[in-house]
């Protein structure tokens, strides 16, 4: 029955991918048994939906796009208007749930931005070492000499208001704690025996680290960027509250607080539901990267 | 290595760290795409009365003349002076500092005080429900918006229920304590004006508690993760073996050891938190740096934003250091070098 008798290489390939699957299965039963980042992960699916059929499902999509209604403004929360209006007389329900999309864009873009700036810096430097590294590194702790919020102040009121420039202005000092992150990552992989083997076999700097090192650093990196993301959120909703972020009438959290900063508290509306927007979303972050982290950081001691 | 040699040797390794940081904020305020002199100038002003205010302050000279000058005065203890305002950039923060420190140790007062005992508890039921519940706190607490959380606790704790007054330092109508450190707090207890301390206290109370939200979460995840890493350990084992008393354990043999890690996460928001007090104050009319921040940065006023970025750094730096100081000091096993 020389049918069944499989090769050794065939049962090999198969047992990785069975390896593969139980560990995601493994994964999929630990992350499912703290219930808070089960909460956080449907909070956030929830919010993505938002995010996607707010423009189609709000009663006043027009107002996250500068329509003003004079006559209604700062009307109290209550049909049609279940958020109220603000100055203006904008619909706040409608531009706090189209404000959804903005948030998640924004705090992606500054996540993978300095997630790519400092991957490659923390690379190039644990990789090379030398005065490569000794360069990088003192260029990281330059930034890392003053507090990210204050640096991103000062980096988006040079480049000018707006939210690309918010989101540019906070990767720019981000970055440093993914470089730190990285190199540490690298310093450690690079000695492994599978890099030796790699070299030996000639393959250059750039595949090693693309194919043999950064794929073993992924974990701690992907838990810092789900753990980072709802405070990258907070530091934009913070800029925008100051007056440096989305002009108006981009229906930006942080802006809107703003807006309503002026109507408090008699007309406490104005600022207290993009505040709870942004603290959902915030929150569900938090949990959802809490549970990652103990999922994919084998230094969490669970 | 002695402790005085240690401390010269990290005072002096701050000073490439700072040269940097002025670069770095030179070349950040230098090469903006805004127009600051016109913003200072007025919409009315001509390009002569913009060319003759380039001219005063220097900016019609090339970029490296111009970093050269900044640094000959910075180092004798001229920070400029405000485009807009025409005030010497060191006056104003001697006056805004001391306002925004005092907020910043309260409230990394506060986290301590909040977050250990809280990560304490965590790792000492470890798994179960306290465990879970100060987790969620923590979690729960830093992720408000602090400028928002500030207006609520302004109007319900200051507004509604009058615990609290609602923003500045102290009584306007009453003159503020004896300026010996600028902390208010230590100033009348310096003086023995206990009256001064209560008014200081109370007006303190609230923007401290809202900032000291943003460093929960971390204390208290580190307190318990140190703990955690601590009580796994043999000599732990051991202890607990020997019959030694709950209480004796936890005291002597396991938070004597996770002080370290805790004093570094302590020392590492106290520079969150003071950038964190920028939005704070705003909110409480908080007469510190971060209204000064906040203008300043708006009206692309960028003496002064260089100014304060490197006073954070100085301060942040300082911190650092008395933190590797502070480790040697707790642990007799830390050698200096």
């Amino acid at each position: 029955m020389a049918k069944q008798i499989r090769q050794p290489n065939e049962i090999e390939l198969d047992n990785k991918h069975h390896g593969r699957r139980e560990n995601i299965r493994r994964g999929v039963i630990r992350f499912r048994s703290n219930p808070l980042s089960v909460i956080g992960l449907g909070a956030l699916l929830i919010l993505v939906i938002i995010a996607i059929i707010a423009p189609y499902v709000v009663p006043f999509p027009e107002d996250a796009a500068g329509n003003m209604r004079a006559l209604e403004r700062l009307q109290p929360p209550g049909a049609p208007y279940y958020f109220g209006t603000d100055h203006v007389g904008r619909d706040i329900f409608s531009r706090v749930l189209m404000g959804t999309a903005l948030a998640l864009k924004v705090g992606a873009v500054i996540i993978f931005l300095a997630a790519a700036i400092g991957v490659t810096v923390g690379a190039v430097a644990g990789y090379f070492g030398g005065w490569v590294d000794d360069l990088l590194m003192r260029i990281t702790d330059i930034f890392l000499t003053v507090p990210a919020l204050m640096l991103a102040i000062a980096v988006t009121a040079a480049l000018g208001k707006g939210i690309t420039n918010v989101m540019i202005g906070i990767s720019l000092v981000w970055w440093p704690g993914f470089a730190r992150l990285t190199r540490s990552l690298v310093l450690t992989i690079r000695e492994e025996a599978y890099v030796e083997a790699a070299r030996s076999v000639g393959a250059g700097p750039a595949r090693i680290l693309l194919r043999h090192i950064f794929p073993n650093t992924l974990s701690p990196i992907v838990v810092k960027m789900s753990t980072d993301y709802g405070f990258a959120i907070l530091t934009a909703a913070a800029l925008g509250f100051i007056g440096l972020g989305a002009q108006p009438p981009t229906p930006e959290w942080g802006a809107m607080i703003n807006d309503g900063r002026n109507y408090f508290p008699e007309d406490w509306w104005v600022a207290t539901f993009p505040g709870m927007a942004i603290f959902i979303m915030v929150f569900s972050w938090n949990l959802l990267g809490d549970g990652i982290r103990d999922l994919l950081d084998p230094r969490s001691d669970r | 290595m002695s402790l005085g040699a240690y401390l010269v040797r990290r005072l002096l390794q701050i000073i490439p760290l700072l040269i940097g940081l002025t670069i770095l904020t030179f070349v950040i305020s230098r090469v903006i795409p805004g127009d600051p002199v016109g913003l200072a100038a007025g919409p009315q002003a001509t390009p002569e009365i913009k060319e003759a205010l380039r001219h005063e302050f220097g900016l019609d000279q090339p970029l490296p003349v111009q970093y050269i000058n900044y640094m000959r005065d910075l180092l004798q203890g001229d920070w400029g002076e405000s485009l807009y305002s025409r005030r010497a950039v060191a006056d104003d923060l001697r006056a805004y500092f001391p306002a925004t420190l005092e907020l910043t140790l309260v409230a990394v007062f506060i986290a301590a005080l909040l977050g250990v005992p809280a990560g304490i508890l965590s790792a000492y039921y470890r798994n179960r429900a306290p465990d879970h519940m100060s987790r969620v706190a923590a979690l729960f607490f830093v992720s408000f918006p602090a400028f928002w959380l500030a207006m609520i606790f302004q109007t319900v704790f200051g507004l509604h229920l009058g615990w609290f007054p609602i923003g500045k330092r102290f009584d306007v109508r009453l003159p503020p304590p004896v300026t010996i450190t600028g902390l208010y707090l230590v100033d009348s207890l310096l003086t023995g004006d206990f009256e001064s301390f209560r008014i200081a206290l109370s007006h303190i109370a609230m923007p401290a508690l809202v900032l000291s939200f943003a460093s929960l979460a971390s204390i208290t995840r580190i307190t318990r993760a140190s703990m955690l890493d601590v009580m796994g350990k043999d000599f732990v084992r051991t202890a607990r073996a020997k019959g030694l008393p709950r209480r004796t354990l936890l005291v002597s043999h396991v938070l004597r050891n996770t002080t370290t890690a805790v004093l570094t996460i302590i020392a590492l928001e106290f520079g969150w938190l003071m950038a964190g007090a920028v939005l704070v104050e705003t909110i409480f009319d908080w007469p510190g740096l971060g209204l000064y921040a906040v203008e300043s940065s708006l009206r692309l006023d960028f003496q002064p934003i260089m100014g304060i970025t490197i006073l954070y750094g100085i301060v942040f730096s300082l911190v650092n250091v008395a933190t590797d100081v502070a480790y040697g000091l707790l642990d007799p096993r830390i050698r200096y070098g």
